[in-house]
């Protein structure tokens, strides 16, 4: 089965796009296994809205263990089973919490035998500079390490926000030569380019 | 951090600095990429085959001087063509559409394909592959349908070569067979198109002569025609050895001979113009591989000797049909 990474800063938007993205693709339930970096793993049952209220938070590092969905994805006539995985934040300096290095080093090892990279950057915050969300050096090297695997797409997220736009410009002007996908992870916006690109490269 | 760097071999301690707090994400990324980047194999450049590769490749086809001296006519009146223009003389786009006569395994395919290469690096075709069709590929089973089937190998072709094989066929059903629509849809394409297509009908000779008798118009359009003639059997002899260098295998000499005398005998063969010439040799080589691999798979030691050589009584008689 091919697997479909979510990388990014913390708070862009990873886990928001993993449960809309799913139910775009028609999950009725998402069946989330939970795989936490002492090698735990746990299996929790929740629907669409839920998921919002349990998995994601307005405060960065919400998320601190890998979440892998299992989805069916449509493609011609037939359906292909693909493993959509969402990760910790990845940050420019050192955490000081240990658990979030921990769960960081996980999401890189993920990275790292993943077929699929979905690079969520979050397209209002990519001209300024102090928020946790907004670009960063961690981003380039993302890009960088990204030009190795076959798949590899920058999803601008909140494109829903004023100034989304110019971050937009922003973004295409740091990254050239990547594929770079508008999106709006909460009003399920851009989905059906995104799904293009997952159906190419499966 | 230069010096930690250097220390790194496995992802495990890049995790561990990771988890402690020695080094950043992006560090870690940066890492990690130098360990991947060398664990994978250096992307191989394509690199194009030049001119003068073409040209060495079609000068160690065995026999085939007609098609040779050719292929230098075309490529001097092109590099003409070229310094005329830059002298800003009149310089005609040549039509090089061509018909191939000969018997199977004669070297018509191997040729088209050479050619494509060749007017690629001349720069006469923009993309100089080859596209190989026959009857089935053009014609179609409803009215309209063959036009539209035949369109679509054009558009395949564009930029490169039209291989038709057999291309007699397309007039052998008479009047109301549709191999006459592909014809006239080819003949309109090859108008249309022919400053980059080049399209090559290839036949046996008699046929093919046949053909262009019953379309008075094609003669005219295919101003380039060439004989490939039947190898005689020390050609094929040379092919034959040749072909089993190129595998890393070796005859013995008394296969050879063997060899010989197999290939002379198949010459008086009532058949040998369907299968005979390189194609012959070919598949007598490789049913000799295959025999000479099941000699030796019953055999207690193998020397390495065993493994290259080929002896006569690996060589039997491929049926002629």
């Amino acid at each position: 089965m091919k697997r479909c990474t979510i990388i990014g800063k913390p708070n862009v938007g990873k886990t928001m796009f993993l449960i809309n993205f799913a139910e775009y693709l028609g999950a009725k339930a998402l069946n989330v296994d939970l795989l936490y970096s002492d090698g735990t793993k746990n299996s929790i049952n929740l629907s669409s809205k839920t998921a919002v209220l349990r998995l994601v938070d307005e405060n960065p590092h919400k998320t601190r263990c890998i979440q892998e969905i299992t989805l069916n994805v449509p493609m011609g006539k037939g359906k292909k089973k693909i493993k959509i995985v969402d990760t910790a934040g990845l940050i420019d300096g050192i955490h000081p919490d240990v658990d979030v290095r921990k769960a960081i080093s996980q999401t890189l090892s993920i990275i790292r035998d993943s077929d699929l990279i979905l690079h969520i950057i979050d397209a209002p915050a990519a001209k300024s500079k102090d928020l946790p969300s907004s670009m960063g050096e961690v981003d380039y090297q993302i890009a960088q390490f990204a030009q190795l695997k076959r798949g590899y797409a920058i999803l601008a997220n909140k494109m829903d926000l004023p100034a989304a736009n110019e971050g937009l410009d922003k973004i295409k002007e740091e990254f050239p030569g990547h594929l770079i996908l508008p999106i709006s992870a909460l009003y399920k916006r851009g989905f059906k380019e995104v799904k293009a690109f997952v159906v190419r490269n499966i | 951090m230069n010096n930690v760097k250097d220390k790194v071999n496995s992802p495990n301690q890049i995790h561990e600095m990771l988890i402690n707090g020695a080094i950043t994400p992006s560090q870690a990324i940066i890492m990690f990429c130098e360990l991947d980047s060398c664990k994978m194999p250096p992307v191989r450049t394509v690199q194009e085959e030049s001119l003068d590769e073409v040209m060495r490749e079609l000068d160690q086809l065995i026999g085939l001087t007609k098609v040779k001296y050719l292929v230098k006519e075309i490529q001097a009146f092109a590099q003409i063509q070229k310094k005329r223009q830059e002298a800003k003389l009149l310089a005609e786009p040549q039509v090089l559409h061509m018909i191939f006569k000969g018997n199977p395994g004669t070297g018509k395919t191997t040729v088209a394909r050479l050619l494509g290469k060749m007017f690629k690096h001349m720069g006469i075709l923009q993309k100089g592959h080859t596209v190989e069709v026959e009857r089935a590929d053009l014609v179609g089973e409803y009215i309209g349908h063959t036009a539209q089937k035949t369109r679509e190998q054009i558009k395949k072709a564009y930029g490169g070569i039209l291989f038709i094989d057999e291309a007699y066929s397309l007039a052998r059903g008479g009047e109301k067979d549709f191999g006459k629509e592909a014809i006239d849809t080819l003949v309109k394409a090859m108008e249309d198109y022919k400053d980059n297509l080049i399209v090559i009908l290839a036949g046996y000779k008699d046929e093919m002569e046949w053909f262009l008798q019953t379309n008075p118009g094609l003669r005219s359009r295919f101003p380039i025609q060439i004989e490939f003639s039947d190898y005689s059997v020390d050609e094929l002899m040379e092919i034959a050895k040749m072909m089993v260098e190129k595998r890393q295998y070796k005859f013995s000499p008394e296969a050879l001979a063997k060899l010989e005398k197999l290939l002379q005998d198949s010459k008086n063969d009532k058949n040998y113009d369907k299968l005979g010439n390189a194609r012959l040799v070919r598949n007598i080589i490789e049913k000799a591989l295959r025999r000479q691999a099941l000699r030796l798979v019953s055999q207690k030691s193998i020397s390495r000797e065993d493994l290259i050589q080929i002896k006569p009584e690996d060589i039997s008689e491929v049926p002629v049909n």
